[in-house]
């Protein structure tokens, strides 16, 4: 069914197109990535965040490829882990998470202070909030031995300085001691509201507080603009820390593990976070897998229900998780580092509406080839062509397999087309176990009959098993029976 | 000094108005300035926006709240920027409104100020939380235009409503109005075995045995109560509505029995009209709460938006008849 027209077809492609060519110039960002449907996206909502902050921290994250960074990255994880483990109920730990449950994102704030536009009393407010809350975080911080993984600036002298009185407290008004003019004005102000005075009187003496709390005002922002670029890195550094103990939390929680750099990628125990965690619930057994990846295409086979876009997912995931500094859900890994993870998989996404499912999935593929010509990626690609007839659709999977086998990239693809006579490694999901046709089966309980480990394959065929899976999820008995004569005919 | 008295036994007090222009702020001005001689540890917010200085429906000029010194207030930066009083601020929230953040300040010089608040009663719920956390003995809450919600029991422990012309220039018909609504506040309480039991459930309609158990009906929402395969009373005459209680619910019960017991929440989850009332209890049909509002007073606004003067005196003397409870005209009191 095509849903737009040709024209707006062309137009957003052409739209798409530049957008691309832009991005190709850059490292891609965990937001970006998020889109590309790997299931990464339910990592950042199985993290633990405390502020609005620390998940921006995250979102903005680069996808590194850099082996010295990224090693870097996992020592400081290392230590968060251990102190999260040793600090996990006791005081530094929980005060550090209170300062970050109560860091409020100040970006609009510190931008005004060094562009020089005058703050008000909230924004100062905020300041005196964000240099006290840092203190005590900076003192947790060393108290769990993470001073030097996490340094967060020494910003005494901006508290003092909006907090004349020196009460230590993080309450903030234009005190009397700013200003000679406001204790007599308050004074008599005082005076006037309590003995219902004279209302013309009052309102000149709001007027003239008002005037002197803007001086006031504008000369510490004057004051705190030095400030600025130290008030930002604190900003920065906290929600850093935020994003640290919420990787280090969730590594805890998953059993996550460091990644080996290497050129290939290998996987021991391979998991899918979300999958194990719904079967998990369910009272259901999961089953990690082994995988090793080459340079070049990988065809993944298997019956349905086997698990193959659940594969495609897990290695994506565990890619990403991995370059942005994360562990991954894996007992052993090694990974290469590579630029970026591009796929398709699933039906068209949200940008893609108004285009068929078939239009929409083969320009995903098209733009993947076109990235991958210049990049180096993790290319997932979910029953290309599946959509369309199967003549045709076998040719373009062909197509798209020598090329991608060209190309500087580390490919999987999941198929059901046999006999396509492309030179490439193929790996079978092992699948249905035999002897067990006289279990009683339904949805609930068929996956205890699935072996989801996968084998090297040979062979130039894919399982037939897609009449025997109906039978066992019980479904029309005569279609099964027309289809089988078919077959036979 | 009439019910300000009451008011201190409670911690937390909304102030809610029947219809827009009833006086809430007259009341509220009142209260605070009664207040303020008694030493209490006072907070004040709003829900919604409110407290312009003039009336943005009609016009009118809108009396400013006048907040003395150690009451602590919530507002948006925007309306904390337009203060008239000398204030410390203590608390700014993460979240933001459309005219800011809700900030949290302390009166050091008495003075006018705008109120705005949370937009939810859950929000507002958190709000009043953290005046209390700040040792805050009794938080007030400012209602905006005719919304019910903030006089939730489960929300502000007690409340006041104001009435006035703005509901009707008709005396009669003022005064039923206002029986209505009073009347929906007063009805009974459930038994606490009970209503222990049935605060619990999240969502739908039950019905309850006769040895007081609740028993799902498997009826998600009560719009789709025709679509109910089974008997709904099939577990006996008493059914409790988790959520709102419409007309359409009161009409369809009274139609299907005589003699029926429905248990809402509380009254700010009852939206219905007099008539349909009336149909219901003309079936013998009862309405219950799991939990009453505590009503201190109810007061009168003798002025309408569209400049009519009902007389103070009689309009009270009526309603106070048909309530059997006190009615004050507040601007007589505070003078």
């Amino acid at each position: 069914m095509i849903k737009g027209t040709l024209k707006e077809d062309k137009r957003k492609i052409r739209g798409r197109q530049e957008e691309d060519e832009r991005k190709n110039e850059e490292p891609m960002k965990i937001k970006e990535l998020i889109k590309q449907d790997a299931g990464f996206q339910y990592i950042i909502d199985s993290m633990d965040f405390m502020s609005a902050a620390g998940r921006r921290c995250m979102l903005n994250t680069e996808f590194c490829n850099n082996a010295d960074e990224l090693h870097a990255e996992w020592h400081r994880l290392e230590h968060a882990i251990q102190a999260t483990r040793e600090y996990k109920y006791k005081k530094p730990y929980i005060d550090l998470r209170h300062c970050l449950m109560c860091l409020h994102d100040l970006q609009g704030t510190l931008a005004s202070l060094s562009n020089h536009t005058p703050l008000n009393e909230v924004e100062l407010f905020e300041i005196k909030n964000l240099s006290q809350l840092s203190q005590t975080a900076k003192n947790a911080i060393a108290n769990m031995g993470l001073g030097d993984i996490l340094p967060i600036p020494e910003t005494t002298e901006v508290f003092s300085l909006l907090d004349p009185d020196h009460t230590g407290i993080a309450n903030f008004y234009i005190y009397d001691s700013y200003d000679p003019r406001l204790t007599p004005l308050r004074r008599e102000l005082n005076a006037l509201q309590t003995s219902e005075g004279d209302p013309v009187r009052i309102s000149q003496l709001l007027a003239e507080q008002n005037e002197i709390q803007n001086e006031v005002c504008l000369r510490l922002s004057d004051q705190l603009h030095p400030w600025s670029k130290t008030l930002i890195t604190t900003m920065e550094q906290m929600a850093y820390t935020d994003f640290l103990l919420a990787k280090a939390d969730l590594s805890i929680r998953w059993e996550l593990s460091q990644p080996e750099i290497g050129d290939i990628i290998e996987y021991k125990g391979l998991v899918n976070p979300r999958l194990k965690e719904r079967n998990e619930k369910q009272k259901l057994r999961y089953q990690p897998v082994d995988i090793t990846l080459h340079l070049g295409v990988c065809l993944i086979t298997g019956a349905n229900m086997a698990g193959k876009t659940v594969l495609l997912k897990s290695v994506g995931t565990a890619q990403i998780m991995a370059q942005c500094g994360m562990y991954v859900p894996a007992s052993k890994a090694v990974i290469r580092l590579l630029e970026g993870v591009v796929t398709s998989i699933g039906d068209d996404q949200d940008e893609m509406n108004g285009l068929s499912s078939y239009a929409a999935e083969i320009i995903k593929i098209s733009d993947i080839l076109s990235t991958c010509r210049s990049r180096e990626m993790l290319v997932l690609i979910d029953e290309p062509a599946r959509t369309t007839n199967p003549v045709e659709g076998k040719a373009l999977v062909q197509a798209i397999i020598k090329i991608l086998n060209t190309l500087n990239s580390f490919t999987l693809i999941t198929t059901h087309y046999s006999q396509l006579g492309v030179d490439c490694r193929r790996l079978r999901v092992k699948g249905f176990v035999e002897d067990l046709a006289d279990l009683p089966l339904n949805p609930q309980n068929i996956n205890r009959f699935i072996d989801y480990s996968l084998t090297e394959d040979q062979s130039d065929n894919v399982p037939h098993e897609a009449l025997r899976i109906a039978t066992i999820l019980q479904c029309d008995s005569e279609m099964i029976a027309l289809a089988q004569e078919k077959l036979l005919n | 000094m009439p019910f300000v008295n009451d008011i201190l036994r409670y911690r937390s007090l909304s102030i809610v108005g029947l219809e827009k222009n009833t006086g809430k702020t007259v009341c509220l001005n009142y209260i605070l300035q009664r207040l303020n001689q008694m030493e209490v540890s006072l907070g004040v917010t709003s829900i919604g926006v409110d407290g312009e200085q003039v009336d943005a429906v009609f016009a009118t000029a809108k009396p400013e709240i006048t907040l003395y010194k150690g009451t602590r207030f919530i507002t948006s930066e925007q309306h904390y920027m337009k203060r008239q009083v000398v204030s410390v601020l203590e608390h700014v929230d993460s979240r933001r409104t459309s005219l800011g953040p809700l900030v949290t300040a302390r009166v050091l010089i008495q003075g006018k100020v705008l109120l705005s608040g949370a937009a939810t009663t859950g929000a507002l719920r958190e709000q009043i939380q953290m005046l209390d956390s700040m040792g805050c003995n009794l938080s007030i809450v400012d209602g905006a235009l005719s919304r019910l919600s903030l006089a939730s029991p489960t929300v502000t422990e007690a409340m006041i409503l104001a009435t006035g012309a703005a509901v009707s220039a008709n005396v009669k018909q003022l005064v039923s109005k206002t029986k209505f609504l009073h009347n929906l506040i007063l009805l009974d309480e459930v038994d606490s075995d009970l209503r222990e039991k049935l605060s619990t459930i999240p969502s739908g309609l039950w019905a309850v045995d006769n040895e007081g158990e609740p028993h799902d009906l498997g009826i998600a929402s009560v719009f789709l109560i025709d679509r109910a395969e089974k008997d709904i009373l099939r577990f006996g005459k008493t059914l409790f509505a988790s959520g709102a209680v419409s007309d359409r619910l009161l009409r369809i019960l009274a139609a299907k029995e005589k003699g029926i017991t429905l248990i809402a929440r509380d009254f700010t989850k009852l939206f219905i009209t007099p008539e349909a009332y009336v149909e219901f209890t003309r079936r013998d049909g009862r309405l219950r709460v799991l939990q009453r509002s505590k009503l201190i007073a109810v007061t009168l606004n003798p002025t309408s938006p569209q400049g009519f003067l009902l007389d103070s005196k009689s309009t009270c003397e009526a309603l106070s008849d048909a309530l059997q409870t006190p009615v004050y005209d507040v601007k007589k009191i505070e003078g």
